[in-house]
C-alpha cells in the first residue's frame, strides 16, 4: 500500500527511498479535515455578518489547505539536506524581513502589532519564516558543531545569543507567542543536541530572574497573570476572553452540543475561528471531540519524534525534532491558553485555527518532515 | 558521528516524546475539569450571559380581614415606557412628557434620548395615575407606550396602618406586615428567556423559555375590620377631644392571642408614607412604645398573690392612711387622706397603692418577680411584627424594699401595651399566655382555598382557672363600683383596671401633670371574649386619671364591639353601683307651648314650681336639654295665650 504514494514521488529517487510517514500523513489530514469544517461551523456567524457569506472564511481555509498540501508534496520531494546547504542564505532573508516588518509603510499595523509583509491575501509573517529558518540554521549548527555542544562558551551560548537576537526582533513587533514558541523550540533542540543539563538549569534561574525583573518594572503585566488564574475578577478587561473560552468549553460536556450548535460563536467570543477555534470545538463535540484532537496531536508528536530518532544524521534528527516540537509546542500553548490553564498568548492552533500563510508554512515544514521520513531507517 | 552522542540524543528525544505525552495528559485533565467538574457552573453563567429575560410582575398577595373584607389590594398603575429610536422629534416629546409627568423638560429629554433599546421613566413615570396616563395615550406619541402595572392601594387610608406597613415602588414590603411577610405575599416573578447573540440579536432556532409569574398569597388577619373600625373612630374622637401626645389601643381574643384590632396615633396613610416623619411609621407604639404601666399591673400582682394564696379577697383587711413606710421611704396613695379601711377586694376596685405594696410585701420579691416574667414581662411576645422592644424590669439584685413595694403597684417597671394585653389575656382567661398573633390563614389567590392557618401558640399556663375566675369577678367589681366605672357597659359584664403612669422627663424625674392614662378591660367576665387595651399619651383639658378619660373610651370600644362581634347579653352581672357626679341626670323636656293638662305626663320624674297664671307655658328654666339631677326642681311660667 506505500507504493501509492509513488504517484508524489519523483522517480529517480524512488528505488532507495521509503514511503513517507502513513501515520503522520493521516494525521495531517485528519487535522485539515476537522480544520476546515471547525472553521466553518465557528466562522459562519461572524463571516455573514462581516461579509454577508457565511462560507467566506471556510472557503478560504479550504484554499490554503489545498495550496498547502500542495506545496507540502512538492517540498516532501525536496531532499532534505539541500536546506542543509541554504541554512546560512535562509537566515539572512529571514533576519531581513524580520527587520523589515519593523519598518512602518513595509510592514503592516494589524491589532496593536506590525507582523506582516504584504498585499492583502498574499502577505505573510516573517516571524513565522524565522521559526522555521532559525530551526533550519540551528540544526546546521548544532550538528557541524556537536563536539562543542557541552561548551557553555562555544556551543551553548552561541546558539543561545542567535536565539535570542531573533526573540528580541519578533518581540519589537510585538508578537509574545511565536516568539515563546521559537525559544522553546531552540531550546528543545540545543537540549536533545546534547547540551549540559547544568546549563538549562542556569539559563532557568536566569530566566526566572528576568521573568521577576520585567514584573517589579511593569506591574501591569502581572495583571495578565492574575486575569488567567481569576478571571471573573475583570470580566470585561483580561479575563473576557478567557472567560467566554469557558463559557463555550464548560457547556460543552461529555458530547458536545452538537456540531454546528454553539452558542458562543455568536458574537461572545471574539473571532471564534482564530485563536480560540479550540473552546468551538469542544463545545460543540464536547469532551470526546476535544481528546479526539489531543491524541491525534500526540500522534503526530509521536510520528515526528520516531522520524527524528530513525533520521540517517544528526541534522535530519534535528531538523525533524525542530518542526515537530514548533507545531507541538503551538499546539500545547494554543490549547492550554483556552482551556485557562496558562495565560494569554496570542497563538494559533496549527492546522485548525483559520489563516493561510500560517497553515500554508506548517504544511511546507510537514514537507520536509516527511522528506526526512523517507530517508528513515527503521 | 560520534557513537556516545547519538545516544544521547536518541535519550533525550525520548524524553522530550515523554514530556510532552505529561502536558497532554495535563491538558486532558483540565479540560476534563472545566467540561465536568465546573461545566455546570459555567453552563449556568454561560446562559446568563446568552439569555434575555423580560419580566412578567407577580400580583402582590391581597391582605384581608378576618372576614374576608379587602383591607390592602392592588390597582392598576401604567407605567411609561420609552423606546428611543422610535422617537422622531425628542425635544417635542420631552416637552408634551414634562408637562404631564411633572418633570424638567431636560430629565426628559435625557430619559428619551437615553442609547437604551427601552427606557422606564424613574421615579416619574412609573405607576402613575390613570388620567396622567390616558393624557399620554391621547397624545399618540411615537415611541412612548402605556405598561400594565399594579400598585398597592389601600382603601381604608389610615385604617390599621401601622400593622398593615407599607410596601415601595418595586411592591417590595418595606414595613408592617407587608414588611414581615413580604417573601409570601411578593409572589414570584415571571419571566420570558430569549437566547440572545451578544449583539442583541435574537438567537435562530433558540425556543424561548416562558416562567409564569406566580401570584403572592393572600393573606387573612386576625383583625376584625367591626372591632378597628370601632377603635379607629375612638382613637380620632379621644384625639379631637384631648390633643394627646399619643394614643393607642389594642384588642385581642384571650383564648388565641389573635390580635382583633389594633392602631395608635398619630397615624399615616401607607400609600403616601414618604410624606410623614418616618418617626411615625417606625414606631408601632403598641409594640414598640414602653413606659411604666401604672395601676393596670396591678393585675399581675393581684394574680400573684391569689394563686400563691398570700390573701383573701373577702376576709383579710387594710387600712389605708394614705401613704406607707417602705425601707425608710414613704409611698403615698393615689388618694390623698388614704381609702381608709377596706377589704382587699376594696383595695383592688379603689387602686389602693399602699394596699397593693403589702401584698408585694408578702408576696416576697423573689414570687412576685417570678410571675412577672411568667406573665411575659421583659421580654418580646413574639407578635409577628418587627420593631417590637422587650421592656425593662429591676434585675434581681436591684430589687430591695422599695422597688418591690413600687413594683407591687406598677411603677418602676417599664413594659409594652402588647406585653400588658397579653398578661391581663393570660389572668383572664384561665392563666393561659399565648402569642399574640396578626396572620390568621394564607389563601390561595386563585382558588382562595386555605394554604395555612395558624394556630395559636400557647406559650405556658400560669394560674388555675379558680384563680382567674377570683381576677375577673374581682376587676368586674372595678368597673362595676370602683375606678373604672366609666367602662361599665350594661349587660355585657365588663371587667377591667385603671391606670394612670407617671411618665419620666428629659431630667430622670417624673414629670408632673403629664401622665398615660390607661384603662385595660375585658367582656364578659364570665368567659371573656375579648380584652381591650387603651392608653392616651398626656391628654390635655382634663384631670389625667385613667378611670376619668380611659375608661370610658374603652367602654365605648367594649359596648360597640361586644355587640358586632355577636357576643350574648349578660342578665347575671353586678350592677353599676352610682355615686355623685355618677347619678343618671335627666334631660330637661321642651314644655314650651303645652297646656296643663299636657303637663300630666311629665309630673313622674320632675318637681315643678308654677309661675304665672294662665294655661299655656311660655317659658321654662332650665332651658330645654339641659341635664339635671332627678329631684331637681323646674320653674315654668304659664299664659293666657298660646306662644307663637
Amino acid at each position: 500500500m506505500f507504493r501509492k504514494w509513488g504517484v508524489f514521488l519523483s522517480k529517480s529517487k524512488q528505488k532507495s527511498l521509503n514511503a513517507p510517514d502513513l501515520l503522520l500523513t493521516i494525521s495531517i489530514f485528519t487535522l485539515l479535515i476537522v480544520g476546515v469544517i471547525m472553521v466553518y461551523s465557528a466562522s459562519a456567524i461572524w463571516a455573514d455578518y462581516k461579509f454577508n457569506d457565511s462560507f467566506y472564511f471556510a472557503k478560504r481555509q479550504l484554499l490554503f489547505a489545498i495550496t498547502g498540501i500542495l506545496a507540502m508534496f512538492f517540498i516532501m520531494n525536496i531532499p532534505y539536506l539541500t536546506w542543509r546547504k541554504y541554512a546560512n542564505p535562509i537566515l539572512i532573508v529571514c533576519f531581513i524581513l524580520l527587520i523589515a516588518v519593523l519598518i512602518p509603510g513595509i510592514g503592516l499595523e494589524r491589532g496593536g502589532a506590525r507582523s506582516w509583509i504584504g498585499v492583502g491575501a498574499f502577505s505573510i509573517q516573517p516571524a513565522e519564516f524565522m521559526k522555521l529558518g532559525l530551526i533550519v540554521f540551528l540544526s546546521t549548527y548544532l550538528a557541524n558543531n556537536q563536539k562543542y555542544i557541552t561548551s557553555f562558551s562555544k556551543g551553548f551560548i552561541p546558539s543561545l545569543l542567535l536565539i535570542f537576537v531573533a526573540f528580541g526582533l519578533i518581540m519589537l513587533q510585538p508578537d509574545l507567542g511565536t516568539g515563546v514558541v521559537l525559544v522553546l523550540t531552540c531550546l528543545v533542540m540545543i537540549f536533545v543536541a546534547g547540551a549540559r543539563i547544568s546549563h538549562f538549569i542556569g539559563l532557568g534561574i536566569i530566566g526566572l530572574v528576568g521573568f521577576l525583573g520585567l514584573i517589579i518594572s511593569a506591574p501591569y503585566r502581572i495583571n495578565r497573570i492574575t486575569a488567567f488564574l481569576n478571571p471573573w475578577e475583570d470580566p470585561l478587561g483580561n479575563g473576557f476572553q478567557i472567560i467566554q473560552s469557558l463559557y463555550a468549553i464548560g457547556p460543552g460536556g461529555l458530547m458536545g452540543m452538537g456540531l454546528g450548535q454553539s452558542l458562543q460563536k455568536f458574537f461572545y467570543l471574539p473571532e471564534p475561528h482564530n485563536d480560540f477555534i479550540f473552546a468551538i470545538l469542544a463545545e460543540e463535540l464536547g469532551f470526546i471531540g476535544g481528546t479526539f484532537i489531543l491524541l491525534v496531536f500526540l500522534l503526530l508528536l509521536w510520528r515526528g519524534i520516531r522520524v527524528s530518532l530513525a533520521a540517517p544524521d544528526t541534522f535530519g534528527s534535528l531538523l525533524g525534532l525542530g518542526i515537530i516540537g514548533m507545531i507541538s509546542l503551538q499546539v500545547m500553548i494554543n490549547i492550554s491558553v483556552v482551556i485557562g490553564l496558562i495565560p494569554v498568548t496570542g497563538i494559533t492552533l496549527p492546522f485548525l485555527s483559520y489563516g493561510g500563510s500560517s497553515l500554508t508554512l506548517t504544511l511546507c515544514s510537514i514537507g520536509i518532515l516527511l522528506n526526512i521520513s523517507r530517508y528513515a531507517k527503521l | 558521528m560520534k557513537r556516545v552522542s547519538n545516544v544521547t540524543m536518541r535519550k533525550r528525544l525520548v524524553t522530550v516524546f515523554l514530556l510532552g505525552i505529561l502536558v497532554f495528559t495535563i491538558i486532558t485533565i483540565r479540560l476534563g475539569y472545566v467540561q465536568f467538574v465546573i461545566g455546570d457552573e459555567l453552563m449556568n453563567r454561560a446562559q446568563e450571559s446568552w439569555s434575555r429575560d423580560i419580566i412578567f410582575e407577580p400580583e402582590r398577595g391581597k391582605i384581608l380581614d378576618k372576614n374576608g373584607e379587602i383591607i390592602a389590594e392592588n390597582v392598576s398603575a401604567p407605567t411609561v415606557m420609552i423606546v428611543p429610536r422610535q422617537i422622531k422629534e425628542p425635544q417635542k416629546v420631552a416637552e408634551h412628557l414634562a408637562s404631564i409627568l411633572d418633570m424638567s423638560v431636560k430629565d426628559a429629554y435625557q430619559e428619551v434620548t437615553k442609547k437604551a433599546s427601552i427606557v422606564r421613566i424613574h421615579p416619574e413615570g412609573r405607576k402613575i395615575s390613570e388620567e396622567r396616563a390616558d393624557a399620554i395615550r391621547t397624545l399618540n406619541l411615537d415611541g412612548v407606550y402605556i405598561a400594565e402595572d399594579s400598585k398597592r392601594h389601600y382603601p381604608n387610608d389610615e385604617y390599621l396602618s401601622h400593622v398593615l406597613g407599607f410596601s415601595g415602588i418595586d411592591n417590595q414590603g418595606l414595613m408592617g406586615l407587608e414588611l414581615y411577610y413580604d417573601d409570601l405575599l411578593k409572589g414570584e416573578r415571571g419571566t420570558l428567556s430569549f437566547f440572545s447573540d451578544a449583539k442583541g440579536h435574537r438567537m435562530p432556532k433558540m425556543a424561548d423559555v416562558y416562567e409564569a409569574p406566580v401570584d403572592g398569597n393572600n393573606l387573612q388577619l386576625t383583625i376584625d375590620s367591626r372591632v378597628q373600625t370601632i377603635i379607629e373612630r375612638e382613637l380620632d374622637l379621644a384625639e379631637a377631644k384631648y390633643n394627646p401626645d399619643g394614643a393607642l389601643a389594642i384588642a385581642v381574643d384571650p383564648n388565641t392571642g389573635g390580635v382583633l384590632a389594633m392602631s395608635s396615633r398619630p397615624n399615616f396613610n401607607p400609600e403616601d408614607y414618604q410624606k410623614v416623619d418616618p418617626d411615625i411609621y417606625n414606631r408601632n407604639l403598641p409594640i414598640w412604645s414602653t413606659y411604666e404601666p401604672g395601676s393596670t399591673f396591678k393585675i399581675i400582682t393581684l394574680a400573684a398573690a391569689l394563686e400563691e394564696e398570700v390573701v383573701d379577697l373577702h376576709e383579710d383587711e387594710f387600712n389605708d392612711d394614705g401613704s406607707i413606710k417602705v425601707g425608710g421611704a414613704t409611698l403615698h396613695c393615689w388618694k390623698s387622706g388614704g381609702h381608709g379601711h377596706q377589704t382587699y377586694l376594696e383595695v383592688v376596685q379603689n387602686s389602693c397603692n399602699p394596699g397593693f405594696v403589702t401584698l408585694g410585701e408578702k408576696l416576697g420579691a423573689e414570687r412576685l418577680f417570678s410571675y412577672i416574667n411568667q406573665f411575659g414581662f421583659g421580654q418580646k411576645t413574639g407578635i409577628d411584627l418587627q420593631g417590637e422592644e422587650n421592656g425593662i424590669l429591676f434585675k434581681p439584685e436591684q430589687v430591695g424594699p422599695v422597688e418591690l413595694a413600687t413594683t407591687a403597684f406598677g411603677q418602676g417597671v417599664s413594659v409594652t401595651p402588647i406585653q400588658q394585653v397579653m398578661a391581663v389575656s393570660a389572668a383572664v382567661n384561665g392563666g393561659y399566655l399565648y402569642e399574640p398573633y396578626l396572620a390568621d390563614e394564607w389563601l390561595d389567590p386563585v382558588s382562595g382555598q386555605t394554604i395555612s392557618k395558624t394556630e395559636p401558640t400557647l406559650k405556658d399556663r400560669i394560674i388555675s382557672e379558680e384563680t382567674s375566675e377570683e381576677i375577673r369577678n374581682a376587676l368586674e367589681s372595678v368597673v362595676a363600683v370602683g375606678t373604672g366605672r366609666g367602662a361599665y357597659v350594661e349587660g355585657y359584664r365588663v371587667g377591667g383596671k385603671t391606670g394612670t403612669a407617671q411618665k419620666v422627663g428629659d431630667d430622670g424625674k417624673y414629670m408632673s401633670n403629664n401622665h398615660v392614662v390607661s384603662f385595660i378591660g375585658f367582656a364578659p367576665a364570665d368567659d371573656p371574649e375579648i380584652v381591650v387595651y387603651l392608653a392616651i399619651d398626656n391628654p390635655k383639658n382634663t384631670v389625667q386619671f385613667g378611670g376619668v378619660v380611659a375608661a370610658p373610651i374603652v367602654g365605648n370600644i367594649m359596648g360597640d364591639s361586644l355587640r358586632a362581634l355577636g357576643v350574648e347579653r349578660r342578665e347575671d352581672g353586678l350592677e353599676k353601683e352610682y355615686r355623685w357626679p355618677d347619678e343618671p341626670l335627666v334631660e330637661v323636656p321642651d314644655l314650651r307651648g303645652l297646656t296643663k293638662k299636657d303637663l300630666q305626663e311629665y309630673l313622674v320624674n320632675l318637681s315643678i314650681e308654677a309661675n304665672g297664671s294662665g294655661d299655656y307655658i311660655i317659658d321654662q328654666a332650665p332651658e330645654p336639654g339641659v341635664k339635671i339631677p332627678q329631684g331637681e326642681e323646674i320653674r315654668i311660667y304659664f299664659d293666657e295665650e298660646k306662644p307663637d
